[in-house]
């Protein structure tokens, strides 16, 4: 479960992700030695943020070159028939919004050094997404029951692969929440508040694009 | 000056066997090798094929023992020049300079032991190779299930350049050496980096093209229904309209790889330009500002390769306007280059050959591409050989002879031995000569092929020069491809045969690489951090013994140097 006997260390985060880039030595002209060096070897842990923040305008662009392909395709042709979008996709975005609170509650109690109020309350994150996730299934299932498939016409196709794409990188998500639950850290490598506040980034990320994907296919149809 | 760590003191990572220290190594050092490796294999075998299509071209009743049913009918052909096109522009223009080269001295340039994200790295590396095997496997498929095999090759091939990018990007911003600001990196690494902001952005377009494609393929979707249009069109879809949408995601993301092969080029050729110039960049910061500029405006031209397409009339001017400003940064990054040649003491080694080479290739192939970026020219008085000449020389050959004067500027710290230099200087005269005669001639082609429907030529006298061209061509290539036997040799000969050399600092240069022993140990840096005191191209400073300061050499030991000089 959450936690592990290295944790009380703990600092808040803040501290890590600020400053940035290395301090230049002194005789060089530009300023003098803080006396902040890291260890010998010891890579520094904002590369962790800075990795999220370039994977989420990486994706962000996966799904742009879909969006606008969804709005080039839906203008340029005869054969588009709007889709119907199953009630249960509200239901889906809603628990996903509720997960972003938890998950932003989770992270305070963390902060407070609450160890088992982090547990739970991670716990609860993970919960809602995987129940987004089946949520999705079922708009699925029913979209296949009314006769909807995936190659019925280019509205339907875009729906799919964009429940599809997203979906599949929530999973991913969610194994990085399971990774934070169960995984250790320790405070020499990467650090339990430091991979928790990483995947809220992500988490969060995937909220929002949910959101917009919703409304352009609900907007677009 | 040129003191170095020569690992003695700090023993190696244990290696053993072959597998764990070559193939299952998150060492950003043995995965960019095994990326040169991998290039080194895809450019002979691309060149390969392109001297068997030039011999089907131009004697196509001739009989080759084994290789003749390659390339000798219609979709044999086709997938000839697919597979040429596919390895050349993948496997080895966007993977040597970046992946290979990067990985191997990006770390080692910025002072930090390894890349951000280790296990990543090796991920993509195996990405690679698996994108590799698929994209040589379409060859020996029929076509359908060929192509379905090549755009999950190519959607591969994305992911793990966007690894890579990010690794590349995370390392730098978060990973440098205490001392190693941003106006003291070398332009080796600002070019990297950039190129890896690019990568990250552009490679996202291309899989998530590559994923409607495949769907469209595998799963009946319509994301781009044109493909089916020479059989049956759907009911209803606007011809001339839905293409577009292919080709818009398409050359979004085909002319900025233009500029990621390139990036990275242009990074090698300053460094060594200065390096063997022993003179300082010319307006460094410059530079850096015009290698921005290109990885910019590289993002935005993509309409260039769609005048014809029944875009916006006003887009096409937009776009021109857009690919000509390229010029911009072009003309900058010339002009720093002359200006660091001005009155230096140049050292005309092979590697230094090389990037004069990248020089001349690279302002010949761009004066045609003036013509291109025109978009009322470009349809009305050129054709597909001018385009193939065109980018052929500016992008192909020239990266490639950019990559050849890194090789030989940093074998020497790849493998503790040095290249030959009378053979690569040998090397670098018959293929300069060669890939001019190749390449200029085609441009000539494209012209002579355009005058073909003019009125009042007589189009026997256009067929006859044509097809003299065309042999002319084709000699040349085969000249220019045996000569590359002489690389070979040399590479070879040199790996395993030249005498072992213990200089850390064959060439006298600035850069953290040097401070370290050929090859560098495990760990890159021994016990403690490296430190950067300065630029990275501090070459003929007045009152130094020698004419260079290492980036690591702090000022109280260069103060007893200049003592000791005087």
């Amino acid at each position: 479960m959450p936690g592990t006997a290295t944790f009380p260390d703990v600092e808040p985060v803040v501290e890590d992700i600020g400053g940035g880039g290395p301090t230049p030595p002194p005789g060089g002209g530009d300023g003098g030695d803080d006396g902040k060096r890291r260890r010998p070897g010891t890579p520094s842990p904002n590369r962790y943020y800075t990795g999220i923040t370039l994977g989420i305008v990486s994706i962000l662009m996966f799904f742009m070159a879909l969006a606008s392909a969804f709005l080039v395709r839906r203008g340029t042709s005869g054969d588009w028939v709007p889709a119907h979008l199953p009630a249960v996709l509200w239901l889906n975005t809603l628990a996903l919004i509720a997960s972003s609170f938890t998950l932003e509650r989770a992270r305070r109690s963390l902060s407070r050094l609450d160890l088992s109020g982090f547990g739970k309350l991670w716990t609860v994150t993970t919960g809602l997404g995987a129940l987004f996730l089946i949520g999705q299934l079922v708009a699925w299932r029913q979209l296949v029951t009314q006769g909807v498939f995936m190659a019925s016409n280019p509205a339907s196709s875009f729906f799919y692969i964009f429940t599809a794409a997203h979906g599949l990188h929530l999973l991913g998500g969610i194994g990085a929440l399971l990774y934070v639950l169960f995984g250790k850290f320790d405070n020499a490598g990467l650090r339990l508040p430091t991979a928790a506040e990483v995947v809220s980034y992500y988490w969060h990320f995937m909220d929002g694009l949910w959101v917009f994907l919703l409304a352009l296919l609900y907007l677009g149809k | 000056m040129t003191s170095c760590d020569n690992g003695a003191n700090h023993p190696d990572t244990p290696r053993t066997g072959f597998l764990y220290p070559h193939v299952f190594s998150i060492n950003h050092k043995t995965i960019g090798l095994n990326y040169l490796w991998l290039a080194l294999f895809s450019v002979f075998l691309g060149m390969a094929m392109s001297l068997l299509m030039r011999i089907h071209l131009v004697w196509p009743g001739v009989h080759l023992p084994f290789l003749s049913s390659l390339g000798n009918s219609p979709d044999r052909f086709a997938a000839l020049t697919t597979l040429h096109g596919s390895l050349m522009v993948f496997l080895v223009l966007t993977a040597a300079p970046q992946a290979g080269f990067g990985n191997y001295f990006l770390p080692l340039q910025i002072g930090a032991r390894e890349i951000a994200f280790p296990t990543l790295n090796l991920l993509a590396f195996w990405a690679t190779v698996a994108s590799l095997l698929g994209l040589t496997m379409t060859f020996f498929l029929s076509p359908h299930p060929a192509i379905t095999l090549w755009i999950v090759s190519v959607a591969i091939f994305c992911a793990a350049s966007l690894l890579n990018a990010l690794n590349f990007s995370v390392t730098t911003i978060d990973l440098r050496a205490q001392g190693m600001t941003l106006p003291r990196l070398p332009l080796t690494v600002w070019s990297w980096f950039l190129n890896a902001i690019l990568g990250t952005l552009i490679f996202s377009i291309l899989l998530a093209a590559c994923v409607c494609l495949l769907s469209d393929r595998l799963l009946s979707t319509h994301f781009f229904p044109q493909l089916y249009f020479l059989t049956s069109p759907p009911d209803g879809a606007v011809v001339n309209a839905v293409p577009v949408l292919w080709q818009r995601l398409f050359w979004f993301f085909a002319q900025a790889e233009v500029y990621v092969a390139m990036l990275p080029c242009f990074g090698f050729v300053t460094h060594l330009v200065s390096t063997f110039s022993r003179t300082p960049v010319w307006k460094e910061r410059l530079v850096v500002l015009a290698l921005c500029g290109v990885g910019l405006f590289g993002f935005c031209v993509w309409g260039q390769h769609m005048f014809s397409s029944g875009m916006n009339p006003l887009s096409p001017l937009v776009f021109s306007l857009l690919a000509s400003s390229l010029g911009l940064p072009a003309m900058i990054l010339l002009v720093s280059w002359l200006g660091t040649l001005w009155n230096a003491r140049v050292q005309l080694n092979t590697a230094m050959l090389f990037a004069l080479g990248f020089i001349s290739l690279f302002l010949s192939g761009g004066l045609s591409g003036i013509f291109l970026a025109r978009h009322d020219l470009a349809a009305a008085a050129v054709s597909d050989d001018f385009v193939t000449g065109h980018f052929h020389l500016v992008m192909g050959v020239a990266a490639t002879f950019a990559i050849l004067g890194a090789l030989f500027f940093w074998f020497p710290k790849l493998f503790g031995r040095r290249l030959n230099e009378p053979l690569g200087k040998l090397h670098f005269w018959i293929t300069f000569a060669g890939v001019y005669c190749v390449f200029m001639p085609m441009h000539w082609l494209g012209l002579i092929a355009h005058s073909r429907v003019s009125p009042g030529t007589p189009l026997a006298s256009v067929a006859v020069a044509g097809s003299a061209i065309r042999t002319f061509i084709t000699v040349a290539i085969l000249l220019t491809v045996f000569a590359q036997g002489l690389f070979l040799i040399n590479f070879l000969w040199s790996l395993f045969r030249a005498e072992e050399t213990d200089e850390c600092n064959p060439w006298r240069a600035t850069t953290l690489e040097w401070s370290v022993s050929s090859p560098p140990p495990a760990d890159d840096f021994g016990p403690s951090d490296p430190v950067v005191y300065r630029g990275a191209y501090e070459f003929s400073v007045p009152d130094v013994a020698e004419d260079f300061m290492p980036q690591h050499i702090a000022p109280e030991q260069g103060t007893k140097v200049r003592e000791s000089g005087e």
